[in-house]
């Protein structure tokens, strides 16, 4: 059963500007399938989210949440969603303890009836509980701001940029907690623009200038990579990504953690050992490597990009 | 738990979480009510006066004793001519020149009219006004004491008895202390509303609360109310402090005071939020609210009578709510008015405080 349905939403927040949202397609969220959107600053990512959750009202298109129109039935629908937005937004002058009482009671729930669905990521803020929420560091307001958005058992869970300036170790426990819910049957959908993340969504959106280039899970996107990746290294990486540039067979060439990956015009026969060797006597870059590889997922994003 | 009760718990517990505001909500009617009167006066005292006593007869001598007496005047200086006399009054050292013609005596025991000079400094306006008009008051009570004496009955025949009603000694503080209860209702009342919602707005929790199931109104009313009973709190001590240090309203009307007060804190509840409907930031939302409360306070009448405004602006202040505000505090305090005195300014408060609550909703429902 579909849970999420979309129809070429649209919003723009001005006449004279290009629309923040433009889907021109339909997208269904199967109910318990963990949705990941991955883009770019401005892709449009916070935009959809808001008039999912009810905030904005589209210009265009429709969307319905459990069978529950965004527009028409916007109150039903904000008693079914869980919305976290990307910036921390909880009161910040209530204790923790009080922050989570007042958004039970706002849903008319109290906490102890689904204190199950967030006893694993509320136990580690139990020692802080009379802190007052402005007071906690970054990760214990991303698993604050969590508990407050499941407290009343939500069908679909809406997360913006949830790992956004939290470190590694937080970001781990949060997807580990995603899947825990996912498991519930809770349908999830998480905006990230970290590509590693992506990986643990069911599916991924990759979404930019307010627009979905492609929809699908993660190892068939990679799987649809039809280009040939090299991944390059030398001793002055910097010259190197330039000069890479200026080499006719290669068509993208970016940076990737410390080494440059490079795709190949289509057609280009050109083999690792002759690029390397061509690197090395044209370029005079000393300890040349260059290897085929496999694509990862942000090897199809940055290549998808010029679509 | 209704909607609306746990919001208003959630209010309070915000309110107290930080103890300044508390402090605030205390001190600020506390400090307005009992300094503010007693240094703000507008009483004329050791005006500062430049005698030409060109006549030196027993005369003049007489009329400078009695000015001296009257306790209001300083003797700043005692010249030959008035050209020093108006040095002084130049260089600041004085500010009213009383000047005494040559041989006043003479021409006044041949039942002759003589001219009395007075020339004051306006650019203090109250002082000068105030001092010239004591001082011509206690020159012509002379000048009829002196046709008594003299047998001329005819010199001076209607004398002026003013007789102040509800402020007998004219004491400024009576006049001042319902106008600090309304600044008061005004800094609670307007402030506290509008900062609450808008740092809502600034701080995001009020996406949260719109994703919610809670409806505007409960939220909006949720505010008004809590902070409305603050303000009817920081009202109260105002007039507890109005009544028992400075004697006011020992006439009764508790209950006149209390409603208009009640329909004002509705207006100001209202008109905090139009100004929150238009304002993103905490910034542009004081900026706004303080704009608009120095135009309530310096055009209806709280410092300055309406009577004595440009006409054009005695009209601008129909359409300014606190003016009825100030009327019926003022008649209730002053002269103990009831409801039925004071009829039109309670129905065009209640007029005004029902316009701006319609026109707050009506705007907040159109940012979404």
């Amino acid at each position: 059963m579909d849970s999420i349905v979309i129809h070429s939403l649209r919003k723009s927040y001005g006449r004279n500007l290009p629309p923040a949202v433009d889907l021109q397609t339909d997208v269904t969220v199967a109910k318990g399938e963990l949705f990941g959107i991955i883009g770019p600053d401005g892709a449009g990512k916070t935009t959809l989210f808001r008039m999912l959750a009810t905030l904005v009202s589209p210009d265009a298109g429709s969307a319905t949440l459990e069978g529950l129109d965004i527009v028409r039935d916007y109150r039903k629908v904000r008693t079914i969603i869980g919305y976290m937005p990307g910036r921390f937004s909880l009161y910040s002058d209530l204790s923790v303890r009080e922050n989570l009482e007042f958004f039970a009671s706002v849903f008319g729930k109290d906490i102890e009836s689904n204190y199950g669905l967030i006893e694993n990521i509320y136990c580690r803020l139990k020692p802080f509980e009379d802190r007052k929420a402005g007071k906690l560091s970054g990760g214990m307001k991303q698993k604050l701001a969590l508990c407050c958005s499941l407290i009343h058992s939500p069908a679909v869970l809406f997360l913006d940029e949830p790992t956004t300036g939290v470190d590694p170790s937080s970001r781990r426990e949060l997807w580990e907690n995603l899947a825990q819910l996912k498991e519930q049957g809770m349908t999830i959908v998480v905006s990230t623009a970290y590509m590693d993340e992506a990986d643990r969504c069911d599916r991924v959106a990759m979404m930019k200038s307010g627009r979905f280039l492609t929809v699908d899970s993660p190892s068939r996107i990679i799987s649809g990579f039809d280009k040939r990746l090299l991944s390059v290294r030398s001793d002055e990486m910097f010259r190197l990504l330039n000069d890479l540039r200026t080499v006719s067979a290669v068509d993208k060439c970016y940076t990737f953690g410390d080494t440059h990956h490079i795709t190949l015009r289509p057609g280009a026969g050109i083999s690792p050992e002759d690029l390397g060797r061509e690197l090395a006597s044209e370029f005079s870059h000393r300890n040349v490597s260059v290897r085929e590889i496999d694509a990862t997922l942000e090897d199809c994003y940055m290549n998808l990009e010029d679509k | 738990m209704s909607s609306f009760g746990y919001l208003f718990i959630k209010e309070m517990k915000q309110f107290f979480a930080n103890p300044f505001m508390p402090v605030v909500l205390i001190l600020l009617p506390l400090l307005l009510m009992l300094v503010v009167p007693l240094a703000a006066n507008m009483e004329v005292r050791d005006v500062r006066l430049a005698i030409v006593d060109r006549d030196r007869s027993d005369m003049s001598v007489q009329l400078i004793d009695r000015i001296s007496r009257s306790g209001y005047f300083v003797f700043a200086s005692y010249d030959d001519t008035y050209d020093k006399a108006i040095h002084e009054l130049s260089k600041g050292n004085a500010d009213i020149i009383l000047e005494i013609p040559a041989g006043m005596e003479k021409a006044v025991g041949r039942g002759e009219n003589a001219e009395i000079f007075i020339a004051a400094n306006a650019v203090n306006s109250t002082k000068g006004t105030m001092g010239g008009g004591y001082l011509s008051s206690i020159v012509s009570e002379f000048s009829s004491d002196l046709s008594v004496q003299g047998g001329q009955g005819e010199g001076m025949p209607l004398r002026i008895v003013p007789q102040y009603r509800y402020n007998p000694h004219l004491d400024y503080r009576l006049f001042m202390v319902p106008a600090l209860m309304i600044v008061v209702i005004i800094l609670i009342g307007g402030f506290f509303p509008t900062m609450s919602i808008v740092s809502e707005k600034e701080n995001g929790t009020i996406e949260q609360i719109n994703v919610s199931p809670v409806r505007k109104r409960d939220f909006i009313l949720s505010k008004v109310v809590f902070y409305g009973l603050l303000g009817i709190f920081a009202f109260t001590i105002s007039i507890l402090i109005a009544h028992f240090v400075y004697g006011l309203a020992s006439n009764g009307g508790m209950l006149e005071i209390y409603v208009s007060a009640m329909i004002f804190l509705v207006f100001m509840g209202g008109f905090g939020l139009v100004i929150s409907n238009y304002s993103e930031t905490l910034l542009q939302a004081v900026f706004l609210m303080l704009f608009f409360v120095l135009i309530f306070m310096l055009m209806s009448g709280i410092f300055t009578p309406v009577s004595s405004m440009e006409t054009w602006s005695q009209y601008v202040t129909y359409i300014l709510p606190t003016r009825y505000f100030v009327n019926i505090l003022r008649a209730v305090c002053l002269k103990g008015s009831h409801f039925a005195d004071m009829s039109f300014d309670f129905i065009m408060l209640s007029v005004f405080a029902v316009f701006i609550n319609v026109f707050a909703i009506v705007t907040y429902k159109k940012q979404n």
